[in-house]
């Protein structure tokens, strides 16, 4: 059970999400960046509920804030980018 | 309940963990400060180069390469994984003018000892495939590298706990007491750390602790913000930056003026690959005070300086983009050791886009500094008193 995929994209466990939270990682940003869950290509769009729930046992859920939104929404071919610039 | 200490060390960024383990491994009793988490500021949110290149030649460069020695054991030493690896780093030269400004440059840090040459553009393209035709050529040097700058804040920070540290997360600084000029204790919204020693390694918050100790403080944030690509086979070989980007980095006021918008946010590249394989494409250097989110006209800035440099990442997708604030000084030095009017309050902030090059050597500093009052190089020029006596608004910026 504790070496299920919460993140897919970056291969991490249960296990090393737990070691995170323990760690005192009590966001999801503080435990991305112990774990790099969240950082892969989907960019916490599955993991991030899950990760949320592992963190709900040791803070209040209602405070657990949401991850930064960043530009750009979803992956953009960087010569897209640059072509935009012309329109 | 009240506690006590021999140092409190406030932030816990790639300056602050670095000050508390070197502190540790000399037997001070230490405590640290964090208001949020760990590597939660602008260490959290840089890039990954531990550049010697960009370094003014001086004292600037001396501690770089200080700092560039330790590193090199510093993963064994820790015990941890810091993804540290020396990948050599080149700067591209675009054109005539920027080639007679690096090639001084080059002289000046040959002089100091820094391993580091002209290449033309086909030496470059050699280890750095990818680059545009038009360049003119590279400096290069074997002497940079890469580092993983949260994991080396969760490094240090574990050593320092081994080593018997106290490493308090979620805790903000309220206040600094003194009395008859020296310092007694920290308050925080945890309760009272008496100590004597204090050291303010809160990067771009370095100010407001100042202000608790009545200390006005000459540095202010300045954004840097950088896009993240989804990872990709080994394509960036070392750390790549851009003659422009040291024009940014020494001539904010060159560059405010501008009417094209990459000189106006002081776009400068700096490629890097992780160990992951997502390439990091930096860097708008921009003062929008305490601001950290990312804008679209600086994506596009760093998008087109990027690709015009380096035409083979055009077909790479993005996937983030995000935003750290800088510790800006005005003449980019650090402001490292005691202040004159409170006895017992150290600064070590600052540093910049260096504090992550600089993170090893700023801890053995401030560690001999406490402990011996003197360290291994003479540091008065990075002395806050440098800015005059730092009391009232004088400095404020």
């Amino acid at each position: 059970m504790n070496e299920e995929y919460i993140c897919r994209c970056e291969e991490v466990t249960r296990k090393e999400i737990q070691e995170a939270i323990d760690d005192g990682a009590t966001t999801l940003a503080g435990v991305k960046r112990r774990t790099r869950a969240g950082m892969g290509l989907c960019q916490g769009r599955t993991c991030q509920r899950l990760v949320t729930q592992m963190l709900s046992k040791v803070k209040d859920p209602a405070e657990i804030k949401p991850p930064t939104s960043r530009p750009p929404v979803r992956a953009v071919k960087i010569g897209e980018i640059v072509e935009g610039e012309d329109e | 309940m009240k506690k006590n200490a021999d140092a409190v060390v406030i932030g816990g960024g790639v300056i602050g963990t670095s000050i508390a383990y070197y502190l540790s491994k000399k037997g001070i009793g230490v405590i640290l400060l964090e208001k949020d988490d760990l590597a939660s500021g602008s260490s959290g949110a840089c890039d990954i180069d531990i550049i010697l290149q960009s370094k003014n030649p001086g004292i600037h460069l001396q501690l770089a390469m200080e700092s560039a020695k330790m590193y090199e054991t510093l993963a064994d030493e820790l015990d941890f994984d810091i993804e540290y690896n020396a990948t050599g780093g080149m700067i591209l030269i675009e054109n005539e003018d920027q080639l007679k400004v690096m090639k001084d440059f080059v002289r000046r840090q040959k002089d100091i000892g820094l391993q580091v040459e002209l290449l033309s553009l086909k030496e470059a393209s050699k280890i750095q495939p990818g680059l545009s035709p038009h360049l003119v050529g590279a400096t290069y040097s074997l002497q940079d590298a890469h580092v993983n700058p949260m994991r080396l804040c969760f490094a240090f920070s574990r050593a320092a706990k081994r080593l018997g540290a106290k490493v308090y997360l979620g805790t903000s600084v309220l206040d600094i007491r003194a009395e008859n000029g020296k310092v007694k204790s920290v308050i925080t919204n945890r309760g009272e750390i008496e100590t004597n020693i204090v050291i303010n390694a809160a990067g771009v918050y370095a100010p407001f602790i100042g202000e608790m100790a009545g200390l006005s403080l000459p540095i202010k944030p300045r954004r840097g913000q950088i896009i993240v690509t989804e990872p990709v086979p080994k394509l960036v070989m070392a750390d790549v930056l851009c003659a422009k980007y040291i024009a940014a980095k020494y001539n904010p006021n060159l560059l405010k003026e501008s009417d094209n918008p990459e000189t106006r946010l002081g776009v400068g590249l700096s490629l890097s690959q992780t160990r992951d394989g997502q390439i990091l494409i930096g860097a708008t250097r921009e003062f929008a005070g305490y601001n950290k989110n990312t804008t679209h006209e600086a994506l596009h800035a760093i998008v087109n300086n990027a690709v015009r440099l380096v035409p083979a990442l055009r077909h790479i997708h993005a996937i983030r983009s995000f935003a750290g604030l800088r510790p800006y000084t005005p003449d980019g030095l650090p402001l490292l050791g005691p202040v004159e009017n409170v006895q017992g309050f150290i600064m070590a902030a600052g540093h910049e886009g260096d504090g992550i090059a600089l993170s090893p050597v700023t801890g053995r500093i401030i560690s001999d500094l406490i402990t011996e009052g003197k360290t291994f190089m003479d540091v008065s020029k990075l002395s806050p008193s440098r800015f005059g006596s730092l009391s009232g608004n004088e400095n404020a910026m």
